[in-house]
């Protein structure tokens, strides 16, 4: 079958290895957050890393805008990135300890070509996040549009948007990356 | 049962019953006698900058459409259709000249007026049957601003703004009016939490002694040096109208200038402040050595004023944010968290102010993430049968007596109200004083609900 272009262009197909690599990429950068392996996961970013994560609004369908241009709930460079896991690395970082159970569902992976070496990566996030032993968990859906690049030591994350399903979320803090 | 005259004079001697953080009886009660009145933050005009901008908010369950209209005034307009019911704006921020019902098609100018109704003659045999005249959404009873921010009291007898506010606003313009520019808004971020609506805004208003331990992580990794609690402690604390803050003490000897270089700001915004503040304003800075932190305007709106270290250099940077702590329900709070900075600030500036506030507060903030985990905990323990048997204790500072254990600040500290250095819990004391007059008065009277539209003759309709 040929897949369904997109404002991306055609995504390639399931079989090309430049695909099988962007999809192993994610659900392994998965992995090391549902471990809490915080330092690993910063090892898969790149030095110039953009992470980010606009704040959505509800707006009229005429509006021509439904996130806030100048207003995330992340916009991290490395510097901040690794400050967030240096201090989830303390022994005072209260709000995850005991930590959360927290999984990562990664599906509707579709990988696009972007230049020599680079790929656009769009996948849909599903957290699950479970805090204590009877309150009730939290989820927060998300779209996420990657850009990975090919580099010495294998593929690393460059920039991340991620696109989050509700304007008013319903998680006690961002003390987690999606 | 609640035991309301027990509660109250519980908490006018400093001991407060845990239960009223999960109450669903205090939460009734909070609603018909402290929302009901109070003046309530609910946007700021850089939100809404342009004619026909608009943005929905909320006092509790009631929605309101914030907007700038066609003549460019602020207008606050109850959000449900005159006919119905039905909220006319399901968007929360945009621009609309008109807001059309979508259950009916009535048809509302962007500063309330009815504009039209579909088949009026036909429906409605003309005006005799439905007078379109003078027929506006409800507009909020009372409404006025202060330095850009947009407050609401559903009280149609509100005080007015200026006389509620009173000495507080002295310290409202080291946040909101550090040029003559103004400050803007930008979000807010917004997210639930299982969390009362109270623990927030005392956290704001007094709790310096929460800082050195609860934000130990952000010391240990070097993000921000203040609060350390050698450094914390020497802060004065003060109460001021109808709110209450927190301050850093600044390094000795530091001039007007030198004293907010410390904290980051730009040569170009300090001359700025100094033109826009009164001399009373710079000398609680620049002769008394202290600079503003967190606060709170008594009901719910917080502010926020740190200088974390941004990078990898070495670069403090100053940044400013309000909040409102929107209760939902005695045990859930959703929190609007602005970023806010000085609208005639250097790009660069603003660049950096941005992201210290993101990497301290806000839904993903490094200070903000502790905070909440200990106000959902607290919340939580609150709502069983051991909390109606704990007077939680709120007297830090006090002697047995209830006298001050250390004497207020005289000329030590140059702004208005009443101050203390050093740890304490006066200024908590002071918001729930406020919290124990609102639950004792009667509820405002209504009155009788007004009829839309026609003059209707007694009698049963058919």
């Amino acid at each position: 079958m040929t897949a369904a272009p997109s404002a991306r262009g055609r995504p390639l197909l399931y079989g090309d290895p430049a695909h099988l690599a962007a999809h192993q990429f994610l659900v392994e950068e998965a992995a090391l957050l549902d471990a809490a392996d915080y330092e690993g996961w910063l090892g898969l970013l790149t030095e110039d890393i953009r992470y980010l994560m606009p704040v959505r609004v509800t707006t009229a369908r005429g509006a021509g805008f439904d996130s806030l241009a100048d207003m995330g709930h992340f916009d991290e460079d490395m510097y901040a990135l690794r400050k967030r896991v240096q201090r989830l690395a303390t022994d005072h970082a209260w709000t995850e300890d005991p930590p959360s159970r927290i999984r990562h569902f990664v599906t509707n992976v579709r990988t696009f070509g972007a230049g020599e070496h680079e790929w656009l990566v769009e996948s849909a996030l599903l957290m699950f996040r479970s805090r204590g032993d009877t309150r009730a968990a939290d989820l927060v859906s998300a779209g996420r549009s990657d850009l990975l690049r090919e580099g010495a030591g294998g593929l690393r994350l460059a920039r991340r948007e991620i696109t989050v399903d509700e304007s008013v979320l319903r998680t006690q803090n961002l003390a987690v990356f999606l | 049962m609640l035991d309301l005259p027990t509660v109250l004079s519980d908490v006018r001697r400093g001991m407060i019953p845990a239960h009223v953080y999960a109450d669903p009886e205090v939460f009734a009660l909070e609603r018909d006698r402290l929302f009901a009145r109070s003046w309530v933050f609910l946007a700021h005009e850089s939100e809404i900058p342009d004619r026909g901008d608009y943005v929905v908010r909320r006092v509790l369950a009631d929605s309101f459409i914030v907007t700038r209209d066609e003549s460019g005034l602020v207008r606050v307009l109850f959000n449900m259709c005159l006919h119905r019911g039905m909220q006319v704006c399901r968007a929360e921020m945009g621009n609309a000249s008109h807001f059309r019902c979508p259950y009916h098609a009535w048809t509302y100018r962007n500063d309330g007026r009815l504009a039209g109704l579909p088949f009026h003659g036909e429906a409605y045999g003309g005006d005799d049957g439905f007078s379109r005249a003078g027929q506006s959404l409800l507009p909020a009873p009372s409404m006025a601003t202060h330095n850009g921010l947009i407050f609401i009291s559903l009280d149609p007898d509100a005080p007015p703004l200026p006389d509620y506010l009173g000495d507080f606003a002295f310290y409202l313009d080291f946040y909101t009016r550090q040029s003559p520019a103004g400050v803007e808004l930008r979000g807010p971020q917004r997210w639930r939490v299982r969390a009362n609506w109270k623990i927030g805004a005392e956290n704001f208003a007094g709790d310096s002694y929460h800082t050195p331990h609860t934000h130990a992580s952000v010391v240990d990794i070097g993000l921000f040096r203040e609060p350390k609690a050698s450094k914390r402690k020497e802060g004065a604390l003060y109460v001021a109208g109808p709110g209450a803050g927190t301050t850093y003490k600044l390094p000795p000897g530091g001039d007007f200038a030198g004293q907010l270089r410390y904290v980051g700001y730009p040569d170009a915004m300090i001359g700025a402040m100094a033109a826009s503040w009164s001399a009373r304003q710079r000398a609680l800075i620049a002769g008394s050595g202290f600079m503003v932190s967190a606060a709170t305007l008594f009901p719910n709106l917080s502010l926020v004023h740190n200088w974390p270290q941004i990078d990898a250099a070495g670069t403090v940077a100053p940044f400013i944010s309000l909040r409102q702590w929107q209760p939902v329900s005695e045990h859930e709070t959703e929190v609007l968290s602005w970023f806010a900075v000085d609208a005639a600030a250097p790009e660069e500036f603003k660049r950096d102010s941005y992201k210290a506030y993101l990497m301290c507060f806000g839904s993903s903030g490094m200070f903000e993430q502790d905070d909440v985990e200990n106000w959902v905990s607290i919340t939580e323990m609150a709502a069983g049968s051991m909390a109606r048997r704990l007077n939680l204790n709120s007297r830090m500072g006090l002697s047995s007596a209830g006298e001050p254990i250390r004497p207020p600040m005289d000329g030590a500290f140059a702004g208005p109200g009443v101050a203390y250095q050093g740890f304490g819990e006066f200024n908590q004391r002071h918001w729930l004083r406020q919290w124990a007059d609102c639950l004792e008065r009667p509820p405002a009277a209504r009155g009788r609900a007004a009829d839309m539209g026609a003059a209707v003759v007694p009698g049963a309709a058919r």
